[in-house]
């Protein structure tokens, strides 16, 4: 035991002193989340698309629609209750008004009507900007139709739409993304050990030689879970991504999937003979790997052919798992059906890589 | 009683005959040399010794242990510095040693090995950023931790400046005057002659001498050897110096344009080879007369120098 931890240490130390190894290890998701951060959550800002549904004839009601058509940034569609709430569901609404007729009874008798505005809770920037907007639009037309009574009372319908964002959806892909990557490329940290002959040398201690690789794991487990650390933090804190799942269940899926990428990394670099060929052979796994799992699109944007592919690779069973767990996503398949996967992905390469082990 | 038990052992490569049948014995607290040029099998015989390779066939006994089978056992027991020291790029001095102090069971201090190598100053350093020479010394120093009773040490001093070898020897005389055996290699004869009490000469995998350096010396050579630069001598003038009749052997290291008479009357070969080189008008400069050496017993049985 004494052996592990003093094992382990030095391996933390190479690790931390390895400044641009760890930078690229720690700000290369960064990097990612805030690339695709600002290209998708800055979706067409000059203008909005504003829902009305009403069955109203008067012509009050007809000019106020016409005066909130006129303002430039507002894109006004009309429809029925359904069709708009469910296309500010899908994201394709900022904002839907329920506009009622008018009641002239209630007018006389200085009871406001009522208007429900139905917007999306989590896109809280669109709401503390449009909301007063709106308000103040339906102020002017009081002014206009009446000097001073109040006719209108706005009554905000925050709805929390479980319709994802295009970013909710990428977070979970970034944080599978980063751990594929963990796990393959610190292979080739074994790797490096061995070509400088460091293991072999090794091999006179009494050392044993799985503890160099086990230590070498748990390090690895340790800082996926730092990075999915960072990942949920910055995901949360700088673009308002909701974490829905419990997260004990997520760092169980974390582990799970660092462990089967780096099965899959020394399983590959057993096949290697140099940490150039390592290099090239993980390069060639990782980067396709990348665009086929639906990390970065939808597994259904992908043609068909490609299907068989995309179902084959663990990247995708990792990302839907952790996009169901993180943002609850609808997950394209059952969750122990990715687990199970993953799992098997797990057994096979790891015995793949005892089977071809080198240790020199 | 022998801390090392030799005998037949072979090491092949396919066709390559690394070592090919070898026998010696070291006894326990000696210091023992292999010698030879590069490529004579020193280290495929260090690294079989310790279990690193599988032999091809023959007996080897380490402390009464056969290190193909029974390494786990050898290991605690051992200190091994190989030439490509397993050294963690980015871990310190004090950190590396302290991780190998861990590995052992009852290792010396490491305040201690650090003080014995003279890398004090070096102790808080990251192993990337030492010399050749430091590298060197705390590969030595990492063998030493283990408190082994037998310490192996692979070419210790290759690339080391005159005064780190000197401090490397004594640090190896002082694991002798501990009691500990001392197994290395090396390809310098004044370090074997130095510090070995016995050793072998090994060239293209077998040995062709061995005794404790002065047997040897006396064995091949009771007499003395006058060297000296070569003056510009032809093909024809060199083989005059034969016809001279004053030595019992002439060698010409054409490398270093070097010519080695080894005689018994030190005077009248001197006298003589002056007046030859004279008459040529291509006299001599920078004589040196000495004792042979290790070098000459190579030379002479190998007819080539070691580090050609």
């Amino acid at each position: 035991m004494t052996i592990f931890k003093e094992m382990f240490i030095a391996n933390v130390k190479e690790l931390i002193r390895d400044r641009d190894g760890l930078f690229w290890l720690l700000a290369f998701p960064v990097i990612f989340i805030f690339i695709f951060g600002i290209v998708f959550s800055g979706t067409d800002e000059s203008t909005f698309n504003i829902g009305i549904v009403t069955q109203s004839e008067n012509i009050m009601i007809k000019q106020m629609i016409e005066g909130i058509s006129d303002i430039q940034t507002f894109n006004v569609t009309q429809g029925t209750e359904e069709d708009e709430l469910q296309a500010l569901e899908r994201g394709d609404r900022s904002l839907v008004l329920m506009v009622p007729d008018i009641d002239f009874n209630k007018v006389s008798q200085g009871q406001p009507i009522e208007i429900p505005v139905y917007y999306d809770a989590s896109q809280s920037t669109t709401n503390q900007v449009l909301l007063p907007v709106i308000g103040q639009i339906f102020s002017q037309m009081e002014d206009m139709i009446t000097g001073q009574v109040r006719i209108f009372e706005i009554q905000p319908q925050p709805m929390q739409t479980k319709e994802l964002t295009d970013f909710d959806y990428i977070l979970p892909g970034i944080l599978a993304m980063s751990l594929m990557q963990l796990g393959l490329f610190g292979s080739l940290q074994f790797m490096n050990l061995r070509e400088q002959k460091i293991i072999r040398g090794l091999g006179v201690t009494p050392l044993p030689r799985s503890t160099i690789l086990s230590s070498e794991i748990l390090l690895r487990v340790i800082v996926s879970l730092v990075q999915t650390f960072i990942i949920v933090a910055i995901g949360k804190l700088v673009f308002g991504v909701t974490i829905v799942g419990n997260i004990l269940v997520l760092c169980g899926i974390v582990i799970l999937g660092a462990l089967t990428f780096t099965a899959l990394g020394y399983m590959l670099i057993a096949f290697s003979k140099t940490s150039e060929a390592g290099r090239g052979i993980i390069q060639v796994v990782q980067f396709p790997m990348m665009f086929l799992s639906g990390t970065f699109f939808p597994i259904t944007m992908m043609p068909k052919y490609i299907q068989p592919v995309v179902k084959a690779i663990p990247l995708t069973y990792l990302g839907d798992a952790l996009r169901h767990v993180m943002v609850g996503a609808t997950a394209s398949y059952n969750l122990l059906t990715d687990l199970g996967i993953l799992t098997a992905w797990l057994v096979v390469t790891l015995v793949l890589a005892i089977r071809f082990w080198k240790w020199e | 009683m022998n801390s090392i038990e030799v005998s037949g052992l072979k090491k092949y490569y396919g066709s390559v005959k690394a070592v090919d049948g070898i026998s010696f014995q070291v006894k326990v607290g000696n210091i023992f040399g292999m010698l030879g040029p590069n490529g004579a099998g020193k280290s495929t015989t260090i690294e079989t010794l310790v279990g690193l390779n599988k032999r091809t066939g023959g007996e080897i006994r380490v402390l009464d242990l056969d290190p193909g089978k029974e390494f786990d056992r050898l290991k605690p027991q051992i200190g091994v510095q190989l030439q490509n020291p397993s050294l963690f790029p980015r871990l310190t001095v004090r950190e590396i040693v302290r991780l190998f102090a861990s590995l052992y069971p009852d290792p010396l201090s490491i305040e201690e090995v650090i003080s014995l190598v003279g890398l004090e100053s070096k102790e808080k350093v990251q192993t990337k950023a030492l010399s050749g020479g430091q590298r060197h010394r705390l590969a030595i120093a990492l063998a030493m931790v283990s408190n082994g009773s037998v310490i192996f040490l692979d070419e210790p001093t290759t690339g080391l400046d005159p005064q780190a070898r000197r401090h490397l020897w004594d640090v190896i005389l002082l694991l002798k005057s501990r009691g500990v055996t001392v197994f290395l290699t090396t390809h310098y004869m004044d370090e074997a002659e130095k510090l070995c009490d016995d050793l072998v000469i090994i060239d293209q995998g077998k040995i062709i001498a061995q005794g404790s350096p002065k047997d040897l010396i006396n064995q091949y050579f009771v007499e003395r050897a006058i060297e000296f630069v070569d003056p510009g001598f032809t093909e024809e003038e060199r083989n005059g110096i034969n016809d001279l009749q004053i030595a019992s052997r002439v060698i010409f290291e054409n490398e270093e344009s070097h010519i080695i008479l080894y005689t018994d009357d030190i005077a009248r070969s001197l006298t003589s080879l002056m007046d030859y080189a004279g008459g040529l008008s291509k006299p001599i400069a920078d004589v040196i007369v000495r004792q042979a050496t290790l070098e000459d017993v190579f030379l002479k049985l190998t007819g080539r120098g070691i580090r050609e």
